[in-house]
Parts: structure tokens; sequence; C-alpha cells
């Protein structure tokens, strides 16, 4: 379990978190929400101890990351960074994916296996001898999370991982969300992209200027709290938006997901 | 380290006198300024100089945290300078002076960059009939230095987070363990660089094509107090310890 209590940090003699307290438990799936520079980036980076806080505590199955190197805390809590290309520095892809492997003191074989593991699992296997640079920009992105999941971590934290990503590129991380939660892990997505976590039903945590204004479901806050997406500087997700339409004209109807408000809209079409 | 290293290489514009001085004339100053001191060889003039120097920078300038984290840079130089000499001549006078020639070259250098802006210091670089693609690159490696170093830090981050660990091993471990962090930095500056050029590709920048500045160097008068001011502070300099030593004499 992640335990952020009362975190403050303090950036350029500027609050940039204001009194944060959270609980992320495992196998949770959970989404943090804001428009730019409202925090995000800054919260998860407390998770693996890159940034520690001004006042507060952030408590990572019990080590606080004050006192614990970011080595032992990465083996436990994964982030995987916007822009992935600023990680690649070795001449092929097995290389680049046992890196971390190394780093974290597995065996020879685990490596070997985990590699390949992860490589087929992101279709790069077959680029296995080729120069990460060489990859293109989705490409990038896959072999970014193979690295993390190399290593199994509890805990796996994305950094917009939507941004720039074609509807093929997007369709394959929402498939690789929803195994890693089937198999147990915690997810925190970082995003401002709200049709993405529209498809996906989480816990979300909505930041406005360093501060949490909303943790809970997502269905109540699409549906009921509309309008604290509106002061985090956010849109309501276009489906969302065509459900208030519906209700203004008397057809009352609320939508929790993307396949849901599809199989409501279907019924609501064939009368069934 | 990473994140505010830099700082002593960013400009930043504030009000203050020297900010307003012509690069031009801050440019003749620091050469004074260095063909004087190489001249001198008497510790005391050299010392009175560096003082003057130093306090220009910091009343005229008002730059004294850059000039302590551009030395604290330096730092491991200046001990260098003056334990080599000191073990050469074995008397600590006669090893200060290379030592404060040293500083003198680099705080008159400093007059100049610390408060001459990167457009500033490109046009000074035109008016003395650089070709346009140093003056160019010059303005352009400074005013980059922020974003690189932002860059760095995001590359530092995602090594880390995958298990690096810096400060591991002997020192041929630790310069290797430094490895996945340069050649990201590396590909991302070439990157930079490209689209950097296209970008001015795009915007008809031609370099064999005569351009007109659209802002011009002008001296005020200022420039002519301050250049007065430089010479005949020099001229004291020389003459004072001849002065004290006559002084002595009759008394």
């Amino acid at each position: 379990m992640i335990i952020v209590k009362n975190l403050w940090f303090k950036y350029n003699s500027l609050y940039v978190l204001k009194n944060i307290n959270l609980k992320i438990g495992e196998g949770e799936l959970i989404c943090i929400l804001g428009d730019n520079g409202a925090g995000k980036t800054t919260l998860i980076k407390h998770f693996n101890g890159l940034l520690k806080p001004s006042k507060g505590s952030v408590e990572v199955d019990g080590l606080d990351t004050k006192r614990t190197p970011v080595s032992t805390l990465s083996k436990k809590v994964a982030i995987v960074f916007q822009y992935p290309e600023a990680m690649f520095f070795t001449s092929n892809l097995i290389e680049e994916v046992s890196f971390a492997l190394k780093n974290f003191g597995f065996k020879d074989e685990v490596i070997n296996r985990q590699v390949e593991k992860v490589l087929k699992m992101f279709w790069l296997w077959r680029y296995r001898n080729r120069s990460p640079f060489m990859l293109s920009g989705g490409e990038q992105r896959r072999l970014a999370l193979a690295i993390v999941l190399a290593w199994d971590p509890k805990y796996i934290i994305m950094d917009e991982p939507t941004a720039g990503q074609d509807a093929f590129q997007r369709e394959v991380l929402l498939g690789v969300i929803r195994e890693l939660v089937r198999r147990g892990k915690t997810i925190v997505l970082v995003t401002h992209d709200i049709e993405f976590i529209f498809e996906i039903r989480s816990r979300i945590i909505l930041l406005k200027n360093g501060e949490v204004i909303y943790d809970g479901d997502s269905p109540v806050l699409f549906n009921k709290k509309t309008y604290l997406l509106k002061e985090a500087g956010l849109d309501a997700p276009t489906l969302i938006k065509a459900s208030k339409l519906f209700s203004q004209h008397g057809i009352p109807i609320e939508f929790t997901d993307y396949s849901d408000a599809l199989e409501k809209i279907y019924r609501l079409l064939t009368g069934s | 380290m990473f994140k505010h290293g830099y700082k002593a290489f960013l400009f930043e514009e504030r009000g203050n006198y020297l900010f307003k001085i012509d690069p031009r004339t801050k440019l003749i100053k620091a050469f004074l300024v260095m063909i004087f001191s190489i001249i001198i060889s008497q510790y005391i003039i050299l010392a009175i100089l560096f003082l003057i120097i130093t306090i220009e920078l910091i009343v005229l300038g008002g730059v004294i945290k850059k000039l302590l984290r551009g030395l604290l840079i330096l730092s491991p130089l200046i001990a260098i300078i003056f334990i080599a000499n000191y073990l050469v001549t074995y008397n600590i006078f006669r090893s200060i002076i290379p030592l404060l020639r040293f500083l003198i070259f680099i705080f008159a250098i400093d007059i100049f960059f610390l408060t001459t802006n990167p457009d500033d210091f490109a046009l000074t670089l035109e008016y003395f009939k650089f070709p346009l693609t140093i003056s160019l690159s010059f303005a352009l490696a400074l005013r980059f230095i922020p974003t690189l170093s932002i860059k760095l830090n995001d590359i530092v981050e995602a090594q880390l987070s995958r298990g690096l660990r810096l400060d591991q091993g002997n020192i041929l471990a630790r310069i290797k363990n430094y490895l996945p962090i340069i050649i990201p930095l590396i590909v991302t500056s070439i990157k930079k660089s490209i689209e950097v050029a296209e970008a001015l590709e795009i915007r008809g920048l031609e370099p064999n094509v005569k351009r007109v500045p659209y802002r011009y160097l002008k001296m005020t008068r200022n420039d002519l107090i301050y250049l007065a001011y430089s010479i005949f502070s020099l001229a004291i300099i020389y003459v004072l310890p001849q002065a004290m030593q006559i002084l002595l004499e009759i008394i």
C-alpha cells in the first residue's frame, strides 16, 4: 500500500502540492486527472522517491521514501515516463530491457526469460537486435512499457501514456492495462485524456493547483459531479455530454463507462 | 546538482548599471583588464585589481549569486593552479600571482558574460564581423542551456527509476555509471539541433545573404563614463604602489 500523509511539496519557493492525503491499495486502478501544471507528475515522482516531501510523508509498503533509496523503491514502484526515448542508451532491445534487471540483481536465467517474455508480449521480439532509437514512436512507447514490466513491479505508474499515440496504440495500451489489473497489479495512470479514462471504470483522483478536489469512483464524478471537471480545467467525455443532453430532453440516463454507454444507447434506440 | 548547476550559465535580465552598458564597451573593459593583469606581476596590484572587479560585479552588476556559483564550479581548478605553482616555487606570494591572474581573467569575462543577454552577444559578434553561422551558434548555445538541463533532469530521473546507481564502485565504474545519462543526452541534443535548424530554415534563414539587424547596438553617455572610469582606475592602481613608495620615503 502507498500511503501519502499531509504531503506538501515546495518548488522554487511555491507550494505545488498542498496537503495531499491518499491511500493506494493493492490491485487498484487509479487515474490521476488534472490540467497542465496541476501537480500530477510532481505527485507521482514522490511514489518512488525521486522527489522527497517538503512536509508530510509518503510510505510505500511501510518504507518511508525519505529514508529509502530510489533504487530500492523503484523495484516496487515503476514509473513509465512520458518521453521514453529519454532513457534509451544501448545498441539493442535485449540490452535495453535487461539493464534494469541487472541493476536490481536478478539472476542471468531470470533476466533472459523475462526479456524474451516481455518483448514477445509487446510484439518487439523480432526487433530484438535493433537499436531502440530506430523504432517508431509507438514502438518506443511499447518498449518503455516492456522495460518496466520486465522486473514485475507491484505498482506501475504511467505518465501521460496516451500522449501522441494513434488509435491502435491506445487500443494496445488499454488491453495491457486491463490485463495488468486482472493480474492484480496496482496501476496509476496520470493523464488529462478524459476520453481514455472513460473507457475504463476506475478510481479518480482529481487535482487542481496541487490540491485533491475529488477522490472516488469515476461514474460518480462523470455523472453527479461534472462541475468538478470544469473546475479542474477539463472537459467532460463526449458521451457524458450526450447523456446530459438526453436528460435535458426528458430521457434521464447515466453512463458508467464507454461499453456501458454503447449498450444503453443501443437499448434506447431499439426500445428493448 | 543536475537541476541547479546550469544556473551559473543562464542569463537573467536585471536593471543594474552593468546591464545597460553596451556589450562592446564591456568587451573593451574586459580586454583592458586582462592585458593589464598580464603586464603586471606584483601581487599587491593584482590583488587590488581583483578586489575592484569583484566590487564592480557585485555593486554595479548585482550578480553575487552567479559569481559564487561560478567560483564553486571552478574551485577544483583554482586549487590545482595554486598547489601546482606552490610545488614549483615554494613561495606563497609567488604562487598567488598566477591564481589572481586566473581569477581576474574569469571575472573580467564575467563582466561581459553575466551582464550581456545572448541577443546582444550575437550582435556584438556580428559587429566584429564574425560570420552569422558563428554568432548564431553562440547565441543558440547559450539559449539552449536551460532546455538541455531540463532534459538532463528527465533522463536522470528515468534512469534512477530503472535502478541506476551513480555512486557505486571505483572511479572507473562511476564514470561508466554516467553512460546511461550521457548517451540519451547526446541523442536528445542532436535531435533538438535538427529541429532548430529546420525551424530556422522554415523562417527563411540564409547564412550567405546579408542580414539587416532588427536592433542596433548603441553607445550612450553611460558607456563613455564607464570606459573613462575603467581606464582611470587601472592607471591609479598602476601608479599607486610607486606613489606609496615615494610617500613613505618623504615621511
